[in-house]
């Protein structure tokens, strides 16, 4: 699970609908889930109102970065912190897809039972 | 070098190349001729999964996803040999001994000590920079700017933060922009987030 590009939301809030859609989560009674995971919600309130769910919120229980800008309208959640630390600390490399020049899409897991090279340039 | 080592029989080596840059013009000009994915990053989101804080940066990454070389200052020619003390040559036996013999020559102790995580500052810059190449490409100057500030702000020390926003707000990476940042990050120990001189 990558970081999210900006999400587009003016009120800091997306439907349960986009939440499982664009973040690939859904709230269930049990919790916020994906696949067979759930997250517990301990303040069911305060992550989802009439307006929808709460990006601040999610991201804190994801234990994600979050930055809202709720003059524009957007907002930008990070990976989850423990994929990091898990690169960092368990030297376990989180798997990454992204757009590549052949316009297709190419992920680190693409090239998985190969020893692989990553390096990172820029133009700049 | 991935045609050299297939040539020799390691199929099994795959280089995989991550521009950090929205310029997808300026990188189809660098990948001419070249036999591997290059990969577009324009959002920076490697620079959040595996803290990278400057370019080039190499990882390799062996067959179970265990990082054998974590964030690297290696390069593929000795153009900045000078400035980076450091032998291009000497970089490239470590990777063909990887290769080959499957060992970066680096303890798991050192490896495991050798990047230093991001602060939150660090990672809120990431975000700002997100939203500001998000707002950029809405046509929202002002509220770009803001955001390229904030995260300049956040870390003044990180170039795909830094230098990486010149070229986005018309200034020139290659001009006295770019010395006044290198002489700061130098007058601040030089701080990477990986192994340099290495």
């Amino acid at each position: 699970m990558q970081p999210q590009a900006v999400i587009v939301s003016s009120s800091g809030t997306v439907s349960e609908q986009t939440l499982s859609s664009e973040l690939g989560w859904t709230l269930k009674p049990e919790g916020l889930c994906r696949e067979e995971v759930c997250v517990l919600v301990p303040d069911r309130a305060r992550l989802v109102s009439d307006a929808g769910v709460d990006l601040e919120t999610f991201a804190e229980l994801m234990d994600r970065p979050v930055v809202v800008d709720p003059v524009a309208g957007l907002t930008a959640i990070g990976a989850p912190r423990e994929q990091r630390r898990g690169a960092l600390n368990d030297l376990h490399a989180p798997d990454f897809a992204l757009p590549d020049l052949d316009g297709g899409v190419t992920a680190l897991s693409d090239h998985r039972s190969k020893k692989r090279l990553l390096v990172a340039f820029s133009s700049w | 070098m991935q045609d050299e080592l297939h040539a020799a029989g390691h199929l099994e080596f795959q280089v995989l190349a991550v521009a950090i840059d929205n310029n997808v013009e300026a990188i189809r000009g660098f990948a001419e001729n070249i036999t591997f994915p290059v990969l577009i990053d324009a959002d920076h989101l490697l620079t959040e999964l595996y803290a990278i804080s400057n370019v080039p940066t190499v990882l390799l990454i062996d067959e179970d996803d265990r990082i054998a070389m974590p964030n690297w200052s290696a390069y593929g020619t000795d153009t900045f040999s000078e400035f980076t003390g450091v032998s291009a040559d000497r970089q490239h036996d470590r990777i063909r001994r990887w290769v080959r013999e499957g060992d970066a020559g680096i303890s798991s102790e050192d490896a495991r000590a050798a990047v230093g995580d991001l602060t939150p500052e660090e990672e809120a810059a990431r975000l700002h920079f997100r939203l500001a190449v998000a707002l950029q490409q809405r046509g929202d100057a002002d509220g770009a700017d803001r955001h390229f500030d904030q995260a300049a702000a956040l870390a003044p020390q990180d170039w795909t933060i830094r230098r990486a926003m010149m070229p986005l707000r018309g200034e020139d990476p290659f001009g006295q922009g770019f010395l006044d940042i290198y002489q700061d990050w130098r007058a601040n120990g030089s701080p990477y987030h990986g192994l340099m001189g290495y």
